[in-house]
């Protein structure tokens, strides 16, 4: 499809720019995976000032890669919610207030297609633009976006990438459906849990993307989506996925699972984890919690892992990592499984030439 | 030019429910602009607003659409979205296969029930029946699940370009292999966190918009949705096609989050690259759609550009006059509008019009003729600088 060749990641853990380190993990205070922000050297103070947190987030991990590789011919982004930490105090205004007179900064911000918005503007770029927000899938279409885009003009490149923020608007609401924990967050336990819910994560990753093969470059290899409520046609869909990829021949080097220790999400990923059984299982969900976007943090962390030939210890499904991963067999391939809400799937397949 | 065709569509919008109703409000000149009436807010019985007057719970009855949790947003999408796939004769099979990518241009979802959302954001209380119904995508996955769709989906929010978005979308999907169909377009439902939004920024208008006019004094808000059935022309044989989607654009105005360049440099890049797209000169443009939303900002910039883009200004509308500025399904609404004007060979009047801005001096047409037409340019700009054309040709 086409191959990342930069890329920046804030999250709750150390994984922005030159502090990246994925060897350990910080463990979380409280129930929520909240990000580590940086000092946002690229973004002007008094535009930074006036930026909520997922403007701040997805400018702010946007903007190191275009300090290094230039003005892109586009920027794609996908987020399930964009600003709504600006949509709700918006919202509190207009309720306590009684719609009277307001400021308007609030309800500019709360659009979500304010980052991408944000960004073609601090960059004076006038290219192809579009913000994705169809949930759980809203990376997944970015990317296909991306990889479309780069059908049509060979020569592009472009800026990739997805945001989501843990805000009061939607930790509440979907706390209230019954989406969270609400115990303190212990990440070596979490995938140990036989009760419904996960915790709430939120960040930022940013991909320069475009068709040029070079040493270092992580090639998106396959995409598919699947909205589904019904195991068994995800383990089928899965099915197709791995036979269209030759996966059965060729397997990846390691499978990123999406678990999140939600108890309704396993047979899901078990259905998917069965197929594939040769296939050393790494997850993420413990170093950047879940939210709607949280498949573009497994992404970089792929990305991540893929160039440094190394996976973390504590991602490894079982406590003693597969044999075939301790064997330094060179990592070629990733294999991703993501679920969000038990209703949106995704695949992705990326690799490296090493 | 492309090989997409429009082999379906379906509206409602505040001057009508379906394809006819609206055409027929549009041939005389009528204005489905009037005090908001459907909800309590402290602009009601006082601000114009484009609003569909029919009540929510009537739209359930209509629509059989009863359960919990379903929201006006998710019923005027759904509305538009049956009307489309009747239209062109789309099976059960076909709207379940694989094949079929559905892609909905929308940016208040449920967020209409603005007191709702309050509660259930500050948790006063127990949830309410709406939980999973406030993001924006919730109007599209309610679709996919209650029609078993299984292609791809998404929810584009670029502000008031979104479903003009979510058409380029469906039709690049198609022309890249993902899809053989797409059903795309957008909805969006009066709100008071739209209407208070845009109050705040001064630019709702106390009376009836005029767009280009020279005392033109803000947009007036309004609701609906429109879909489109696009499909491959190969795909589309023997099927009553309505137009050709020959070309489409999205650039950025990258100047200001919430109004135009004075240039107007995204408006210029939206349509000259659409032309582009198409294969199209200037020249070949006989009407426009104008995004025309009546603000001082927007009038003044889309002039501008076209000025710089069009020798001889093509006869142009803005049927935001009619309705009012639907936001995320104003260009879905206006697309299918720019295919009634090239179904019928007629055009439109464009409302409220007196008197020339002074320094373009751009007149909109004002009355209904029958002309011929071959090809029609749609625009809609967006805050965050979202600009997108779509170029609609008769077949």
């Amino acid at each position: 499809m086409f191959y990342i060749q930069e890329s920046t990641c804030i999250s709750s853990q150390s994984t922005f720019l030159n502090k990246i380190n994925l060897l350990e993990y910080q463990v979380p205070e409280g129930n929520k995976f909240s990000v580590k922000e940086p000092s946002y050297e690229d973004i002007p103070e008094k535009i930074l000032r006036r930026m909520g947190k997922a403007v701040r987030l997805g400018v702010g991990a946007a903007m190191p890669l275009i300090a290094g590789s230039g003005n892109p011919d586009g920027i794609i982004i996908g987020t399930a919610n964009g600003g709504m930490e600006d949509c709700i105090k918006f919202l509190n205004q207009i309720i306590e207030y009684k719609e009277g007179l307001l400021t308007p900064t609030n309800f500019v911000q709360s659009t979500a297609n304010a980052v991408a918005g944000q960004v073609g503007m601090l960059l004076k770029n006038n290219g192809y633009n579009i913000t994705h927000v169809h949930r759980g899938h809203s990376f997944e279409n970015a990317m296909l976006d991306a990889a479309m885009h780069l059908a049509q003009y060979p020569d592009a490149r472009l800026l990739l990438g997805a945001v989501d923020e843990i805000s009061a608007y939607n930790y509440n609401i979907d706390l209230l459906a019954g989406w969270y924990k609400t115990t303190a967050i212990n990440p070596a336990e979490i995938y140990k849990s036989d009760k419904p819910g996960s915790y709430p994560g939120e960040g930022s990753a940013m991909f320069i993307v475009d068709n040029k093969k070079q040493q270092g470059s992580v090639r998106i290899d396959a995409l598919k989506t699947i909205t589904s409520n019904d195991p068994q046609l995800v383990r089928h869909r899965f099915h197709e996925f791995i036979t269209l990829n030759n996966l059965q021949n060729d397997p990846p080097g390691l499978y990123l699972s999406g678990e999140n220790g939600d108890s309704r999400m396993m047979h899901f990923y078990e259905a998917c984890e069965t197929q594939i059984e040769k296939v050393p299982v790494a997850r993420f969900k413990h170093i950047s919690g879940e939210f709607a976007t949280a498949s573009a943090i497994g992404l970089w962390l792929s990305a991540e892992i893929l160039r440094s030939q190394e996976v973390p210890v504590h991602m490894w499904k079982h406590q003693q990592p597969n044999p075939m991963a301790t064997q330094r067999h060179p990592l070629h391939k990733i294999l991703i499984y993501n679920n969000h809400k038990a209703l949106q799937h995704s695949f992705m397949l990326c690799s490296i030439d090493l | 030019m492309s090989d997409i065709v429009v082999t379906g569509l379906g509206i409602i919008s505040a001057i009508g429910n379906s394809v006819n109703e609206n055409r027929e409000a549009l041939i005389n000149g009528f204005c489905g602009i009037s005090t908001l009436e459907n909800f309590p807010s402290r602009f009601s019985g006082v601000l114009p607003c484009g609003e569909i007057k029919i009540s929510t719970e009537e739209l359930k009855q209509k629509l059989a659409a009863t359960q919990p949790g379903v929201t006006r947003t998710d019923l005027l999408c759904l509305h538009a979205f049956r009307q489309a796939i009747e239209d062109a004769g789309l099976t059960t099979e076909e709207i379940e296969s694989p094949d079929t990518a559905f892609i909905n241009g929308n940016t208040v979802g449920g967020m209409c029930l603005t007191d709702e959302l309050y509660h259930d954001a500050n948790k006063h209380e127990q949830g309410s029946e709406y939980l999973g119904s406030y993001d924006c995508s919730s109007v599209t996955l309610s679709i996919q699940a209650q029609y078993k769709m299984q292609g791809p989906a998404s929810t584009i929010n670029t502000a008031c370009s979104s479903s003009a978005n979510a058409i380029m979308f469906g039709a690049r999907l198609i022309q890249n292999g993902f899809a053989k169909r797409a059903i795309v377009g957008g909805v969006d439902s009066l709100a008071k966190f739209t209407l208070n939004g845009f109050n705040s920024l001064h630019i709702l208008s106390p009376a009836l918009c005029k767009p280009f006019d020279k005392d033109r004094q803000g947009l007036n808000l309004g609701e609906g949705a429109a879909f489109l059935i696009l499909e491959k022309e190969e795909d589309a044989a023997g099927k009553n096609i309505h137009a050709r989607l020959s070309g489409y654009s999205n650039t950025n105005d990258a100047y200001h989050p919430s109004s135009l360049s004075p240039a107007g440099d995204g408006p210029y890049l939206a349509m000259k690259i659409a032309l582009e797209s198409a294969g199209l000169l200037p020249q070949e443009i006989d009407f426009i759609n104008t995004h025309g939303t009546g603000t001082e900002n927007n009038d003044e910039v889309e002039s501008k550009a076209m000025i710089r883009i069009f020798e001889i200004i093509p006869t142009f509308s803005s049927t935001k006059s009619n309705i009012g500025h639907t936001l995320g399904a104003a260009g879905a609404i206006e697309a299918v509008y720019s295919i009634l004007n090239l179904k019928h060979q007629e055009i439109y009047p464009s409302l409220n019009f007196n008197e020339p801005q002074a320094d373009t001096g751009l007149v909109p047409v004002r009355e209904y003729k029958q002309v011929h037409l071959k090809h029609i340019m749609s625009n809609s700009f967006g805050f965050g600088g979202n600009c997108s054309s779509l170029i609609f040709s008769k077949v």
